[in-house]
């Protein structure tokens, strides 16, 4: 499976619900796989595309968060997993897009390459529940579960909530689109796609 | 402090530990029971998740030890700033007159420059009872521009120096 076929099925699952995308190559295949106003791109800012699902999790707890991290850009801030596991939103969902690479710049192993398991470190800061998957099938099925536990009529039930970690081991996809360079315009557009319109300022006095 | 932060309208303060600040949360806790407080393990991951909490239509504050600016540059830098998403940054001196770690001093020295480097402005606390009104000024002139804002806190407020016997 490519990156850009594991994101097509995450925006398929996400619906209008907003997804949050780390730089490089997670954002361009996001923007490939279906631009749409609740897409958040990030063009810089290794490493928090988690913590910033985590943010908006906590201030929108109506709103299932799902957040493309590579595994490069998830190394780079491991912390960010504790602080998920000890807030533990249940709509919010983690798939790590791993290549074992930092693919945007040039190909380099990652520690994922060589034993680091990123699904373990999430199990082990406090997820409620995380899988690896292999296989397009997999995936769907996992981002099914996020989607059932987060129906009310089923909250009562034993479904498992979040906070949702999937790592999808993908082979790179080689993006050839980009999202828009105006980060202003990205969040405005994200803002008001969530129900948040950012409202035009107003110069408050004190 | 918190009468400043709470007046800018912020229900939202995200935080990396530091002794002079240790009894901020305390004091959230009890008397401003809608003020929501995450403590992140980082610097810049507290600015990551104030950005989140911003594009959920919050007005964070990130409260932070003057080191931690160091921890926090490229969240600023590549994030916050080039989004236009503004947070009351409240900035605990180390390394001001007062200080006793020499491991402090450099980055104390360098925040006022950092910042006026990334285009933040900076306002001083200067005393305990004009505190809760620059806070409060920085937060609103924050929220009213999208540009973080930054307040410090000097040593001589946070830990004024015991009266000689």
């Amino acid at each position: 499976m490519t990156s850009l076929e594991a994101i097509g099925h995450v925006v398929h699952a996400a619906g209008d619900a907003p997804i949050v995308a780390s730089l490089g190559h997670p954002a361009y295949d996001l923007f490939g796989a279906g631009d749409r106003p609740a897409n958040f791109y990030t063009w810089g800012s290794m490493g928090l595309a988690s913590s910033i699902g985590l943010g908006l999790a906590l201030a929108q707890p109506g709103l299932r968060v799902h957040v493309l991290d590579g595994d490069g850009s998830l190394l780079m801030n491991l912390g960010s997993l504790a602080t998920i596991g000890w807030k533990r939103p249940a709509n919010f969902v983690l798939i790590v897009l791993d290549n074992e690479r930092y693919a945007t710049t040039g190909g380099q192993d990652t520690a994922t390459a060589h034993g680091a398991d990123l699904e373990a470190a999430a199990r082990a800061m406090g997820f409620t529940s995380c899988v690896t998957v292999r296989s397009a099938d997999a995936l769907a099925e996992s981002l099914a579960q996020t989607t059932k536990a987060s129906a009310p009529a089923l909250s009562e039930r034993r479904e498992s909530k979040g906070p949702w970690m999937i790592v999808v081991k993908v082979q790179e996809s080689a993006p050839t689109a980009k999202p828009p360079l105006d980060c202003v315009f990205i969040k405005q557009r994200f803002m008001a796609a969530i129900g948040c319109a950012e409202p035009a300022t107003a110069g408050e006095r004190p | 402090m918190c009468d400043g932060l709470y007046a800018a309208g912020s229900r939202d303060v995200v935080y990396v530990p530091d002794n002079p600040l240790s009894h901020v949360l305390g004091v959230l806790e009890d008397t401003y029971r809608d003020v929501t407080t995450t403590i992140a393990t980082r610097e810049e991951e507290a600015f990551g998740i104030a950005a989140g909490l911003y594009l959920g239509g919050r007005r964070p504050t990130v409260m932070l030890q003057s080191s931690g600016l160091g921890n926090s540059l490229n969240a600023l830098g590549s994030l916050l700033l080039p989004y236009q998403i503004p947070v009351l940054v409240i900035v605990s001196m180390r390394g001001d007159a007062g200080e006793w770690n020499a491991a402090q001093v450099p980055l104390g020295r360098a925040v006022a420059p950092i910042c006026d480097a990334l285009g933040l402005p900076v306002a001083v606390a200067e005393t305990p009872e004009t505190t809760a009104a620059t806070v409060q000024l920085v937060g609103q002139t924050a929220f009213g521009t999208r540009i973080p804002g930054v307040c410090q806190l000097p040593r001589r407020v946070t830990m004024p120096p015991k009266p000689a016997a």
